[in-house]
Parts: C-alpha cells; sequence; structure tokens
C-alpha cells in the first residue's frame, strides 16, 4: 500500500468515527435515558435500571393513540398526495405548455413560506371550510408538505424514461394506456418510489401545522412530543423518541439503495 | 392533470398567504374577520390601501431585530457547514468508492429518516449540562466543558443534523454524474487529487451546489423545531418568534408580518435557484444542439 492510500484510509476512518459520533451520538445517548432509574452528572452510567418509562408510555392512552394516529394519517397523506399529483408530474415530464415552469416554481413556494407562518394564515380559511379539529383537516395540512417531492421526483422521473422506448412499444401495436403500464410506469418506479417515501417522512414528521389544526382530537407522535419534552419525565421522552425511531430506522433499510439513486437530487432540477 | 395539485396549493396556500399579506395590510374583513376578532393589539387599515403600521412597528422593535440578526447568523454558518460537511462526505464518496465511503454516506443520510422534533430532543440531551459530552469531558479531567444546549451554537449544530442529508444525496449525485473518463484523464495528464477536484469534480457540479445552498438556506430560514427545542429563549430565530407572537402573544398580525420577512429573505434565495436552473437548462441544450 503506498503512503497516499494509507493516508487516504485513515482520512477516510477519521471522517466516519467522528460523522458516526456526531450523527448517531445523541441518539444513542437517549437509549440508556430510557432504562435510567435515576443518573446523578457526572456518573458515565446511571446508578440503577427500570422499565418504568416504558410501561408509563405503554399504560398511557394518549400516547398510544398518537402512535395510532401516525400511523393513519401518513398512509392516507401519501396515497391522496399520489393521487393528485403523478397525474400532473406525468403531465410536467411530457407535455410542454404555456406557463410550465412557471407552475412547478408556484408549488415550491409552499416551500418557501416558512410553515408556521403558512399555518397562521391557513387558520382563518380553516375555520371557514369548517377544517378545524377535523380528520381532514389534518390530512390537508400535512398533504401540503408532500406536494413538491410528490410533483418534481416523479416528474424527473417520467422525463427520464426514453421516448424511442415507448415509441417502439407503439409500433409494436400497444396503445397509450399499455405503453404507459408496461413502459414507463416501470422505467419511472424508483423515482416515484422515492417520491412516496419523501412523503411518508413529511407527512409522518408534520407537527406545527398537525398541533394547530388537530389538537386536542388528532395526537400524532411529533406533536405528542413537543409537549412530552417540556411537560413528562426525561425518561418517558427517551422511550417515546425510541420507538419513533423504530419505522423510520425500518424504513431506512428498506429503501437506502432507491435513496441513495440520485433520484432526489434529478428531481430538483428544473427543466 | 396539472390542475389538481395547483388548485390544492392555490386554495390552501395562494389565497391564505393572500389574505395573510392584507391582514398584515389592516384588512380585517372576508377571511380575515375570524382571525382579526380574536387578535390582540391590531393595526387597521387607514388608507384604501391599507397600513403599513404592523410593518412599523415590527420592523423598529428590538426583539424582532435582535431575531433577524441571529436568523441570518445562524442561517450562514448552518449553510456554510452544511455545504462543506455535505461536500466532503460526497467527495469522500466519489474519490475513493470502498465500504468505509459507503458508510460514511449512510451516516451522513441517516437523519432523513427521523422526525426533526427526535432529532432535536436527542441534541438536547446529547449537549446538555448533564449530557454525553460534558460528562465525557468530566471522565477526562475537564470539569467546566461547554454545553451547547440552549445556545444559539446548539441551533447551529441541530440544523447541520437535519440539513445534512439532502446536501450529501444533492452533492452526491451531482459528484457521480462526472464521468470516471474525466477523471482518469486529468489524473493521466498529471493532476493530484486536489486538482482534480477543483478543476474537474467541483465546476461540473455547479447546478448541485446551488440545490444544496439555497435548499438548506430556505430550510433553515423558515426552521421552528430545532431553534424551539434546542435554542435559548431569546433571541430566537424568527420562526420561533413568528409563533410566540401567534400562539402565545396572540399577536397574529405581528406574526404574519414576520412571516412575509422570512418569505422575502427565502424568495430572494429561491429566484437565484430558478435563474441557475435556467441557465443551466440553457447552455444543456446549446450544447446539444
Amino acid at each position: 500500500m503506498t503512503a497516499a492510500a494509507v493516508v487516504r484510509r485513515a482520512g477516510g476512518a477519521v471522517l466516519a468515527a467522528l460523522l458516526a459520533l456526531f450523527i448517531l451520538g445523541p441518539l444513542l445517548w437517549l437509549l440508556p435515558h430510557a432504562f435510567a432509574d435515576t443518573w446523578r452528572y457526572p456518573d458515565l452510567l446511571p446508578q440503577g435500571w427500570t422499565l418504568r418509562w416504558w410501561t408509563a408510555v405503554a399504560d398511557n392512552p394518549d400516547l398510544v393513540a398518537a402512535v395510532r394516529w401516525s400511523f393513519v394519517f401518513a398512509p392516507v397523506v401519501t396515497l391522496l398526495s399520489a393521487v393528485i399529483c403523478l397525474p400532473a408530474a406525468y403531465a410536467f415530464a411530457r407535455r410542454d405548455f404555456p406557463g410550465r415552469r412557471f407552475f412547478l416554481v408556484a408549488l415550491f413556494s409552499v416551500n418557501a413560506f416558512p410553515k408556521i407562518g403558512l399555518y397562521a394564515a391557513m387558520a382563518s380559511l380553516f375555520y371557514t371550510l369548517n377544517l378545524m379539529t377535523t380528520f381532514w383537516g389534518v390530512v390537508v395540512v400535512q398533504l401540503l408538505g408532500t406536494v413538491v417531492f410528490m410533483t418534481w421526483l416523479p416528474a424527473a422521473a417520467f422525463a427520464a424514461v426514453p421516448r424511442s422506448l415507448e415509441e417502439a412499444a407503439r409500433d409494436a401495436g400497444a396503445g397509450p394506456l399499455t405503453v404507459f403500464w408496461r413502459v414507463t410506469l416501470p422505467l419511472a418506479r424508483p423515482g416515484i418510489l422515492v417520491a412516496l417515501i419523501m412523503s411518508f417522512l413529511a407527512a409522518f414528521d408534520e407537527a406545527q401545522g398537525t398541533l394547530l389544526v388537530g389538537a386536542p382530537t388528532y395526537t400524532t407522535m411529533p406533536t405528542a412530543m413537543y409537549s412530552m419534552v417540556t411537560n413528562y419525565p426525561e425518561g418517558v421522552a427517551a422511550v417515546f423518541s425510541l420507538l419513533l425511531s423504530v419505522p423510520s430506522v425500518l424504513l431506512m433499510l428498506g429503501v437506502r439503495r432507491h435513496i441513495m439513486g440520485g433520484h432526489l437530487a434529478e428531481g430538483f432540477q428544473l427543466r | 392533470m396539472v390542475l389538481p395539485p395547483l388548485l390544492v396549493v392555490a386554495l390552501f396556500v395562494g389565497i391564505p398567504v393572500v389574505s395573510g399579506v392584507l391582514y398584515t395590510l389592516g384588512h380585517f374583513g372576508g377571511l380575515n374577520s375570524v382571525i382579526a376578532s380574536i387578535g390582540l393589539h391590531q393595526h387597521p387599515a387607514d388608507h384604501w390601501w391599507g397600513t403599513l403600521a404592523a410593518y412599523r412597528e415590527v420592523l423598529t422593535s428590538d426583539t424582532f431585530l435582535r431575531s433577524l440578526t441571529v436568523t441570518v447568523e445562524v442561517t450562514l454558518a448552518s449553510v456554510v457547514a452544511v455545504f462543506a460537511l455535505g461536500l466532503a462526505v460526497a467527495l469522500y464518496a466519489r474519490m475513493s468508492g470502498g465500504r468505509t465511503a459507503r458508510l460514511v454516506t449512510a451516516l451522513a443520510v441517516t437523519p432523513l429518516f427521523l422526525p426533526a422534533v427526535i432529532g432535536s430532543y436527542a441534541i438536547l440531551t446529547f449537549y446538555a449540562g448533564d449530557g454525553a459530552l460534558t460528562t465525557m469531558a468530566h471522565a477526562l479531567g475537564w470539569s467546566s466543558a461547554p454545553r451547547l444546549s440552549y445556545t444559539t451554537w446548539g441551533v447551529i449544530v441541530g440544523q447541520v443534523w437535519t440539513n445534512l442529508p439532502f446536501a450529501v444525496l444533492v452533492l452526491t449525485s451531482g459528484l457521480a454524474a462526472v464521468p470516471d473518463a474525466l477523471i482518469e484523464a486529468a489524473r493521466d495528464a498529471g493532476a493530484r487529487p486536489a486538482q482534480v477536484v477543483l478543476r474537474v469534480l467541483l465546476p461540473m457540479t455547479s447546478v448541485p451546489a446551488v440545490i444544496t445552498a439555497t435548499f438548506t438556506t430556505i430550510a433553515v430560514l423558515g426552521s421552528f423545531t430545532v431553534p424551539y427545542l434546542v435554542g435559548p429563549t431569546a433571541p430566537t430565530m424568527l420562526g420561533v418568534q413568528l409563533a410566540n407572537a401567534f400562539q402565545s402573544f396572540n399577536q397574529p398580525q405581528q406574526s404574519l408580518v414576520t412571516a412575509v420577512v422570512v418569505f422575502a429573505l427565502a424568495s430572494v434565495v429561491g429566484v437565484a435557484y430558478v435563474r441557475s436552473n435556467v441557465r443551466e437548462t440553457r447552455r444543456a441544450a446549446s450544447v446539444t444542439r
């Protein structure tokens, strides 16, 4: 091995170690907190261990309901977003119409307005439309955070499907729908999958709007977490954080390959 | 086909934003009647177009100016740090490409999958006065190690933590698009790794770089969770400031004025993003032609 290779390998190991400390350190530090009975600074480990924070979470109907609502809202929002946005994504990719880029940027403006300011402005409209403290009100508020992902990423995926393949299928006698189902959709699938994941995470993560629109009837895990940080013992918040991380970590292990594939970056290049 | 998402955005974002801006100018009718009937300390319109009294009040207040300064400082520091760290990870992955490189990228992308509120809480606990860093420092004999929780530095750390994945994903894929042949040609011509990076890789990733910088800027400018949980009570970032005005002080007009200011800052960055994209598309079109 040359000296340069040794330096590079050592550099890589240092980078990996520092990054692991920075990214994973805070998450791993929660682990002993979830089982700590008493833990006085500056001891490196707790003085005693307990499971009572876990039973405290399991016995609290509000927290259990928050877990349930999180897993109801995120899939509903993701599916609804797909239904609303995917046809638009296809049109953005395949049709050139006046104002095309303007509309893409208009969708993006949702992200440029500070979310909390947007929710403050939306409150009046929600009162007028009787959407406050309703299931569909929460769906709408979470849906808004998914629109950019669900239009831009699939649009880039559709645009990347070579037209020659579609034309070849058409020449072989396939109708437009067959071409779409058998050629276009399978080739665009990885990009659409990334859009679905990003939308699911955006809905799952949304807390501010859900709190404003849904509380106190509809509480999700992130909104429950806000009150937990301030009102509950540290151990309960630590347990809840770990529980909240489980679906995310599973999702990550399942889809990392697709996320890393460059679809995200591709989708954010306006064309 | 394009209509459904545009209608959703026009109805639930466009209309509220327009009526919200009218409200900041003192127009209390229509959609604003509910909010105007419960808000405190409001400035009603005194001209046909409205009044700038709410803007004058907010923009000249000390709290706002301090929040604005903190917001700009945190945004600049976070964007520079996210960009530098993201670029280091992406370049390392591109140049070495081994198992460690894949591990490093996977680590950097992890926060993408965790809700920001979890990340913020974990960071708050980790960097607290009785957190991991001070505990370890104490074990090593340094008993007065600083804590980052409830400080502006802690907010920057939290912003880097939450925004790093997007930067790494976009920069990695930008660098991956540079053909190997170009890098090898440069190496054959005697370029050292640093020269390959500066002369070949970086110039060819200008659009991903702009995407990273603009999206991170917009995300940090409008952020709420990280500064709310990790940061000090005062001065806060504008996102927390406007939430406080809305929820704690019941001053929706002042809250929306702050939102308009954040939006104005974000749009400056947004315009840079759109322009750089348009320029790049034109350039690409002229090359293929």
